[in-house]
This record gives structure tokens, C-alpha cells and sequence, in this order.
């Protein structure tokens, strides 16, 4: 083999077979053979779309995090809590690990997923983008697992069940935005295409990209299972 | 024939680019999220309300965040943070306030911690236990607004907003009365203390009061108010009396207050009129005197329960009362003595005294009552103390008449004027009764009690015959004891006071029947058979 | 060059994991960078077995505490009361939510274990070399990837619920220790699953090839 990278054929990251990914009509998705993993998607529009819905996602965001998500009403007393009170509240009654935890997963994370998202596809906007929104795409990689948003919609909705017995309860913006924020986030997921993005940063090793313009294909045997 | 199609000269179609649509249908989604977080905010920044801050000297159970601000009992505020002032003895308090309750934020707004208190009035602020302190406020009237303001210490006593009336009595010390004492009438609770400051000079207290409406209409310029603190017990020369208002000024103090029934109607008293603040029922309602004549009293004897304001009386009639109890220094003879000052009211005296237009006359002109004293005291009236209550040992100043007096004149230069006294003889009261005592002391009761049981049981055999001549002597024993019963009765415990003379007879009589008693029982012991036979020896039965 | 399937691996080629080149390794031990996106290359995930059963094991040893020690301690006037996650649940079903009784004890107690048991499973099926249900065990390892954030659900609910209820003296809840370590179990066995390299299930059949070869 002439070249020391191939472009068009890939190994599944699922069973580390090698296989070519053919051309996709819109909306049409890949399956590795062998293990079932997703290959590749043909998302149209993908980076348009997934501009807008990071936008959207980024100002839900704000939302959530600063309007109380819910207020209850007991004997004349009032209590209301946004997600930061939440994990505040964590911290003072001494379990700073598991507030720091929460923290994480509920706040960081997302936002640190949408920020990512946000710069990416700005910076592809200028093909070819620079390297180091390979980087950031490498972050936002390791980020999307941690982002929690919906889990923590649930145990929201299953605390509020079990107050609502002794309570009465107010709901607040704040949990509708965490709901619209779920929403906005699967949608970007969905839409995002990740080898779009790929196929637009500039290569660390750029003579190694300007290679590949004019480079021949590996002859692999045996290629089509 | 057809032409050879040269197909390298086919012109391509031209290409036309694929629009791409500046804004994507899926921008919309963004554009909302804009516009409702946009309008969120918008409706956040316009109902913010004012920002102030408070000053406590103590803030319990304020917390930043979770702590209200109410009126009425309407939330409308939360405090935002609690912290140390610079010099780190008060506590400033930072409060957002709702943008609807800013109109109460004026210049004399007051702001309080309301917490459990236990008060003169009772205890208040319970429910927080429940609910949590907030921090309570009253509206001002002012339409000036602040955003600085001092916290009280304690709720404000009454709300502005409560119609009625505001009053001052002056008093000589606060008694049990503080803030928020009730104020009753006709055993109502009308109102309450509100505050209390030294008059400027220190001599008395003003004690503010606020009278309900429509109790207010009821204080008139002659109405009396009173201290009904606690329970009334004065234990006077009359014995013990109880007085209360109700139960809870019994546990707090309170003040009352009547108006003494006129006959002419009385309008009601202007806000912020000045009344006295009396001690009892009894001193308020007392009719003020309009003449009021004092006096002097040197006694040569010990002053020791004779308090400010026992009575005077004559012949046992009320006719004054002791203004001073002390000593003077008689440069003269370079000796302390003591001196009693009284006050003497003759229209007091005068409503004793029955058909007494002549008298009436008299007492009008000064010098009329000049002569009308100096006409008593050459009767033979003098002052002397008296034992009012033999139990407190508490003393009044009684005017009586005394046999065999030397006459005195009244020296009307000197004011007061001095009048002549009697010595009480009270020391010599005393030793008498110890004597007795001892006598009594002496009887040997138990030899007695024996004898008197050997005795019932001859007394047994004698009752069953009659003898004629016993009875009879017994019966006129008997009346004369009966007698001499009675006249100790009415001279010991009678509601007039005794005289001295008579109370000194008694005590002799008494001596006697005792000595009379030994005697007898002398005699019987040495010849029990005398009450069967008699005295005489008479043949028995 | 094998007669079998074409991997990445006997192919000679390493995958990059972040962007999905394939490049040709500088040698088997340190494949070096990857040309296009700059992340370290590895032919399998570092270490994946020791690390993977390393996490399993620790996440297991807190399992024991998160479930008996309390993760909520609710104080009332009268009483103070201490809940386990479990104890937690019965009393949602006590109070007549059965539903969320259930979502609570399979989110917080039968998944996390599900998920040890998988990755144990797992594990143990690559370490035989076994090349039985390949596709089987690699959907379960998805499975497992998928629904492990799930297990946080109790702890956004103990969150929320000590946001809240903190009227003292009336009631207030504090949250117990039990939901640190529940909150550890589920960390650990989310990055147990990404250290897991599901490409060695599939390794056993190439060494198996290679030995027909």
C-alpha cells in the first residue's frame, strides 16, 4: 500500500471491520455489516440545521439555569430553586462530591456541549476551518455521554410527585426550558453530522491532506463482505 | 439524410447553482427560543421592584433567600442578603420588594422582625413558628419614598391605620405598666399603652395611651384612670382588699379608667389630653378636694407603720390623710423629733357632718376654719396614732377627744400650722397584754384540768339534785359574766376604735375574773365539797 | 494478507477513534497521532481490561453502601426519619404510586447491577476469547453504554427534593451519604463502559482465523 491513511474506507468502531461507505440518498443511514453499528448518515443540511438548533439550545440554556424551576407553598411558606439552588443546596448540607457530581451532569456538561457545538460550526462555516477545531471536536466527543438534562427532567418530575402530596406546587419557567432543552438537544444530535464536520477542518498534518487530493485508493482485497 | 449530431458540440445545459436559502426553515426554532427568553427577561427587569436595605441590631432567623418581607400578611418582598455592618454590631438586611407593594416603601415606613415574642400584652408572633420570621412592616404616611431604613427592635405597638385616640397621664413611676399594657373600661380591653418618656424635667412619667374608637368618645375631661396592675391588694388601716381588673391584667398590668357619674354632660377629651395616672380605683375616683388644709404632727414616738397616705380620721370618720412621714431637726432644743404631715380636707369633714349649714359657712373663709379648729382643740381633740391593723402593724393618725387636756393655742403663723397630740399609750398597750400573758402563763391549767375532771365527775352526782342555792349564785355569775362579755366585745372588736381608757377597764376586769378563778379554784382544791355544799355549808342533799 | 473478514487490526491499519481515519500505525506499540484530527492513536482502548475490571470491582465495593446507607434523612417536628433508595421506593408505592415506585427501583437499583453484571459478563466472555453471539454481546454493550446515565435518576431526585423542602422546623430532608456513593457507582460504571474496547469481542474470531490460517 501506497498510502499510509485511507479516506474513503473506514473500520467500524463497533467490530473493526473494514468496509466502504456508500453514497447515501438524504435521510438514508449505514449499518457496519458485521456488529449493526451506525455507520454514517446522510443528514441534510446538517450544519445549517445544527447552527440553528445550537442557538436555540444555547438561549434555552440560559433559561433553565437562571428561573426557578418550580416553587412550593406550605403552611405560608415559600421555596423556590433553580438547577444551581439544587446543587447549592447539595454543597451546604455537606455532600459537596455528590453536588460537584450533579453539577457536572446537569450544567456543565450541556453547556459545555452546546458551547462546543456552537464554535464548530461556526468555524466550519469558513471551509476549510482550523485544526483545532478538530480539538474541540475531540472534546465534544467525550462531552456528549455526560450531558444529563433529560435524566435529571425525571427525577425534577418524580420529586415534584412525591411533594405534591404534602405541597402545593408552582411550576416555574425553568422547568419548561429544561423540558425545550432536551428537545433542542436531541434534535442536534440528530441532525449533526459528524464526517461533514471532519471532511472541513484543516488536517493536523496538512501535507498529509494535500496528499490525499491526488493520492491513489489502497488496493484492499476482499473489501465487500 | 440526417446530419451526423457532432456530439462534442452539444452545449451543456448551464449549471444553475443551487440557491441556498439564506435562512433555513429551521432558524425559526431559535428566533422563538430568542423571543420567549427575550420576553422573559423583559417581564423579569420590569417587575423589579425597589432594592433597600435594612438595619437590625439583631436579625434571627432572617435568611438570605428564604426569608419574606409581609404586610398584611401579603408577601411582598424576599430578603437577598444578610450581613455584618462595618463595625460589626448590627445586621443590614438587603430586600428586594415586588414592583406592586412599592408605594409602601416611604419615609416613615417601619420595618420589625416578627418572631415569637412573649410581651406585656401577650404573646405574639406564634404562628412564625410555623411559617418562619419575616419581616413585618407598617406603612407610613409619608409619599416620600427611601430605600435606607432602621429596623425596630420590637413590632410597632398599633398600626396607623386604627381610628381612635391618643392620651397622656402622668404618673410617678411606671408601676407594672409597660408597652402594650391593656387599657380597660368597664372591664373591656379599649386599648393600650403605646409608649411612655420622662417629662422634661424628670419629676414624671408621661405614658402615652391609644384608646379604640369608639371606647375614645368615653374619656371625658373629669375621667379618672387608674393603675389595675396585677392585684390590687392594699392592706390598709380598713383590713385587706382585693381589687382586680381581669385576669390577664392580673398577669400583665393594665390601667382602667372611668368617668365619675355627673350630672352634666361632658364632651370628650381632645387627643393627646393630660390626665393623672392614680394608683387604685379608690384614690382616682375620690372626689378631688378643692380646699385642702394641711398640717403638722410632732409625735414623741416611734413613726414605724405609719405610711404616706394612712388616714386621718375623726372619731373614726375619714377626715385626711398623711402627706410626710419623717424627722425634723429643732434647732431650739438641738434635738430630732418626729414630724407627721397631714392634710386635712374640711369638705371631706363637712359631708359627715349632718345639718351643718352653719358649719358649711364656716369652712368657706380660711378664717372661719381657724376658728373651728381652735374651738376642737380647746374641746380637748387631739392626734394621736393608732394601731389600724394589729396583724401589719400599720398605724393612722386619729382625732379624738381627751379628758383633762391642758389647752393649747394654734400658732395659724407657721404653715402648716401645728396641732397638738396624745401620746398612743400604745407602748403601755403592749406590756399590758404581756402581763396577762404571764399570768395566764402562771395558771397551772394542767393541775386545773385534773381537778376540773375530778370535779365533772362530782359535778354529776350533784346534778342530779338540784341545789337551789347554787344555781341561783351560779345564774347571777354567769349574767355578770355574760355582761362583762359583752362590753369586751363591743370595746375590743367593735368597728369604732376603742378607747384607750375602756380597753385598759376590760384588762383589769379580766385581771380580777382571773384572780377571782385562782381563788376559787384555790379554795376548791383544798375543799372540793364547797360546790356540792356551798360556800355557806349548808346542809347537802 | 488474510483470507477472512477484513479488520482494522490485521489489516494493519489503526482506526483513529475521534475522527475515524484510517492510517497506517508507526509501529504496533505506539501507533502515533492521528494526521487529521491530532488525537493519540490506539489500536485498542489502553489497557481496556484491567482498567474495565478494575472500575467494575470499585463500583460494585460502593453498591453495597449505596443501597443501606440512607440517601435521604427527612426530620419533622416529631420524628426524624431515614430513607434507603429501596426504602424510598416502597414508600411511593406505600402512597399509592406504584408507577414511580417501579421506575425508581429499576432506574436505581436493578440497572446499575444489570450493568455490572453486563460489563462482568462481558468481560469475562473476551478473556475465554469466545466467539459465540458476537452481535448479541455487542448490542448489549450499546445497551449498557445507552442506559447507564439513567441510574442518576435518584440522585436529581434527592437534589431537588433538599432543594425544596427546607421549612424548618416543620420538615426539612438532608441527603444522606448513601446518595455519594449510589452517585460513585453510577460514574464508575459509566466509564467502565467507555473503557470497555467492544472491538475485542470480535478480536477472539480474527485470532481464531489466524489459526486456521
Amino acid at each position: 500500500m501506497s498510502s499510509s491513511f485511507i479516506e474513503d474506507i473506514v473500520a467500524c468502531p463497533g467490530c473493526d471491520l473494514l468496509q466502504r461507505i456508500p453514497v447515501l440518498s438524504p435521510g438514508g443511514k449505514a449499518r457496519c455489516p458485521r456488529c449493526g453499528h451506525t455507520m454514517a448518515a446522510n443528514k441534510p443540511d446538517s450544519l445549517e440545521r445544527t447552527l440553528a438548533l445550537t442557538v436555540a439550545a444555547a438561549i434555552t440554556l440560559v433559561v433553565a439555569n437562571t428561573t426557578p424551576l418550580m416553587g412550593i407553598s406550605v403552611v405560608g411558606r415559600h421555596v423556590s430553586t433553580t438547577i444551581l439552588g439544587g446543587v447549592l443546596e447539595m454543597w451546604l448540607q455537606g455532600q459537596e462530591i455528590t453536588a460537584l457530581l450533579v453539577a457536572f451532569c446537569a450544567i456543565v456538561a450541556p453547556t459545555v456541549y452546546i458551547g462546543l457545538m456552537l464554535v464548530i460550526l461556526l468555524a466550519v462555516r469558513r471551509s476549510p476551518a482550523p485544526s483545532w477545531a478538530g480539538f474541540l471536536m475531540r472534546m465534544l466527543d467525550l462531552s456528549q455521554p455526560w450531558g444529563m438534562a433529560e435524566v435529571m427532567m425525571l427525577g425534577i418530575l418524580v420529586a415534584l410527585i412525591k411533594i405534591a402530596e404534602m405541597a402545593t406546587l408552582v411550576l416555574g419557567v425553568g422547568i419548561f426550558a429544561v423540558g425545550a432543552l432536551i428537545i433542542l438537544i436531541a434534535a442536534m444530535m440528530a441532525s449533526f453530522d459528524h464526517n461533514e464536520v471532519w471532511t472541513r477542518i484543516r488536517w493536523v498534518d496538512e501535507e498529509s491532506q494535500k496528499m490525499i487530493a491526488s493520492a491513489e485508493l489502497a488496493d484492499i482485497e476482499g473489501i465487500r463482505p | 439524410m440526417t446530419e451526423k449530431i457532432d456530439l462534442d458540440n452539444i452545449p451543456e445545459a448551464t449549471v444553475v447553482p443551487e440557491k441556498r436559502m439564506r435562512f433555513s426553515v429551521v432558524w425559526i426554532i431559535p428566533i422563538v427560543a430568542a423571543l420567549v427568553a427575550i420576553g422573559i427577561a423583559v417581564q423579569r427587569i420590569l417587575s423589579e421592584g425597589p432594592t433597600i436595605t435594612i438595619v437590625f441590631k439583631a436579625a434571627e432567623g432572617v435568611e438570605a433567600g428564604k426569608t419574606f418581607v409581609k404586610y398584611n400578611d401579603v408577601n411582598i418582598g424576599e430578603v437577598k442578603t444578610v450581613r455584618l455592618s462595618e463595625d460589626f454590631t448590627k445586621v443590614v438586611v438587603t430586600a428586594k420588594i415586588d414592583k406592586s407593594a412599592e408605594g409602601l416603601i416611604v419615609e416613615d415606613a417601619e420595618f420589625w422582625v416578627e418572631k415569637p415574642r412573649v410581651t406585656l400584652s401577650g404573646v405574639s408572633g406564634i404562628s412564625t413558628l410555623l411559617t418562619g420570621n419575616f419581616i413585618g412592616l407598617k406603612m407610613g404616611k409619608s409619599k416620600r419614598p427611601r430605600h435606607n431604613f432602621i429596623g425596630r427592635d420590637v413590632p410597632p405597638a398599633i398600626t396607623m391605620d386604627q381610628p381612635g385616640r391618643i392620651f397622656i397621664l402622668q404618673a410617678d413611676n411606671l408601676g407594672s405598666v409597660g408597652i402594650g399594657s391593656p387599657l380597660y373600661y368597664r372591664r373591656l380591653n379599649v386599648g393600650q399603652v403605646i409608649g411612655y418618656d420622662l417629662a422634661g424635667d424628670g419629676k414624671a412619667l408621661h405614658i402615652k395611651i391609644f384608646v379604640n374608637a369608639p371606647y375614645d368618645k368615653y374619656v371625658t375631661n373629669e375621667t379618672r384612670f387608674w393603675e389595675a396592675s396585677g392585684i390590687d391588694v392594699t392592706m390598709g388601716a380598713s383590713g385587706i382588699n382585693v381589687d382586680t381588673q381581669s385576669v390577664v391584667s392580673m398577669l400583665v398590668g393594665g390601667i382602667a379608667f372611668e368617668t365619675p357619674s355627673l350630672l352634666k354632660e361632658l364632651k370628650p377629651a381632645d387627643a393627646n389630653a393630660a390626665f393623672t395616672l392614680f394608683r387604685n380605683r379608690a384614690t382616682a375616683m375620690a372626689e378631688h378636694e378643692t380646699v385642702i388644709t394641711p398640717y403638722v404632727l410632732y409625735f414623741n414616738e416611734s413613726l414605724l407603720g405609719l405610711s404616706v397616705g394612712a388616714p386621718v380620721t375623726y372619731r373614726g370618720l375619714p377626715v385626711g390623710e398623711v402627706t410626710a412621714v419623717g424627722l425634723e431637726y429643732d434647732q431650739a432644743k438641738d434635738f430630732i423629733h418626729p414630724r407627721v404631715d397631714i392634710q386635712l380636707y374640711p369638705a371631706r369633714f363637712m359631708a359627715h357632718v349632718k345639718k351643718s349649714a352653719a358649719l358649711e359657712e364656716q369652712a368657706r373663709s380660711e378664717s372661719g376654719r381657724h376658728v373651728f379648729m381652735q374651738k376642737l382643740i380647746d374641746k380637748g381633740v387631739r392626734a394621736q396614732l393608732r394601731s389600724g391593723n394589729i396583724l401589719t402593724g400599720q398605724l393612722y393618725v386619729a382625732f379624738d377627744n381627751f379628758r383633762g387636756v391642758p389647752k393649747v393655742k394654734i400658732d395659724w403663723t407657721k404653715t402648716p400650722a401645728e396641732l397638738p397630740v396624745m401620746p398612743s399609750g400604745l407602748e403601755d398597750l403592749k406590756t399590758k397584754i404581756n402581763d396577762v400573758l404571764a399570768r395566764i402563763d402562771k395558771i397551772p391549767l394542767n393541775a386545773i384540768g385534773e381537778d376540773m375532771k375530778k370535779l365533772l365527775a362530782g359535778l354529776d352526782g350533784m346534778v342530779k339534785s338540784v341545789d337551789r342555792e347554787v344555781l341561783p349564785e351560779l345564774k347571777k355569775t354567769l349574767e355578770a359574766l355574760k355582761h362583762v362579755l359583752k362590753s369586751t366585745d363591743a370595746t375590743l372588736v367593735g368597728k369604732d376604735a376603742p378607747a384607750q381608757q375602756e380597753m385598759r377597764e376590760a384588762l383589769q376586769e379580766v385581771r380580777r375574773a382571773a384572780q377571782a378563778v385562782s381563788g376559787l379554784v384555790d379554795y376548791l382544791e383544798r375543799n372540793p365539797e364547797a360546790l356540792v355544799r356551798g360556800k355557806t355549808q349548808e346542809k347537802s342533799k | 494478507m488474510s483470507t477472512g473478514v477484513p479488520t482494522g487490526i490485521t489489516s494493519g491499519f489503526v482506526s483513529c477513534e475521534a475522527c475515524g481515519l484510517l492510517t497506517k500505525p508507526v509501529n504496533v506499540h505506539e501507533p502515533g497521532h492521528c494526521p487529521r484530527c491530532g488525537g493519540k492513536l490506539e489500536l485498542r482502548r489502553h489497557n481496556t481490561i484491567q482498567r474495565t475490571w478494575a472500575l467494575i470491582i470499585a463500583a460494585a465495593i460502593c453498591y453495597i453502601p449505596a443501597n443501606v446507607m440512607p440517601v435521604m434523612v427527612t426530620s419533622t417536628l416529631t420524628s426524624v426519619e431515614e430513607d434507603t433508595i429501596i426504602s424510598g421506593a416502597v414508600l411511593l408505592y406505600k402512597y399509592g404510586s406504584w408507577h414511580l415506585a417501579l421506575i425508581v427501583l429499576i432506574a436505581s437499583v436493578m440497572i446499575p447491577l444489570a450493568k455490572l453484571a453486563a460489563l462482568a459478563y462481558l468481560l469475562i466472555t473476551v478473556q475465554r476469547n469466545s466467539i459465540k453471539d458476537q452481535r448479541e454481546r455487542t448490542r448489549l454493550y450499546r445497551l449498557v453504554e445507552f442506559v447507564g446515565r439513567w441510574s442518576m435518576l435518584d440522585i436529581f431526585v434527592v437534589t431537588f427534593v433538599v432543594a425544596l423542602i427546607q421549612l424548618q422546623p416543620l420538615m426539612s430532608v438532608k441527603p444522606g451519604l448513601g446518595s455519594l456513593f449510589f452517585a460513585s457507582v453510577v460514574v464508575l460504571t459509566m466509564i467502565a463502559a467507555e473503557t470497555f474496547d467492544s472491538r475485542l469481542i470480535w478480536d477472539s474470531s480474527n485470532c481464531k482465523e489466524e489459526q486456521n490460517d
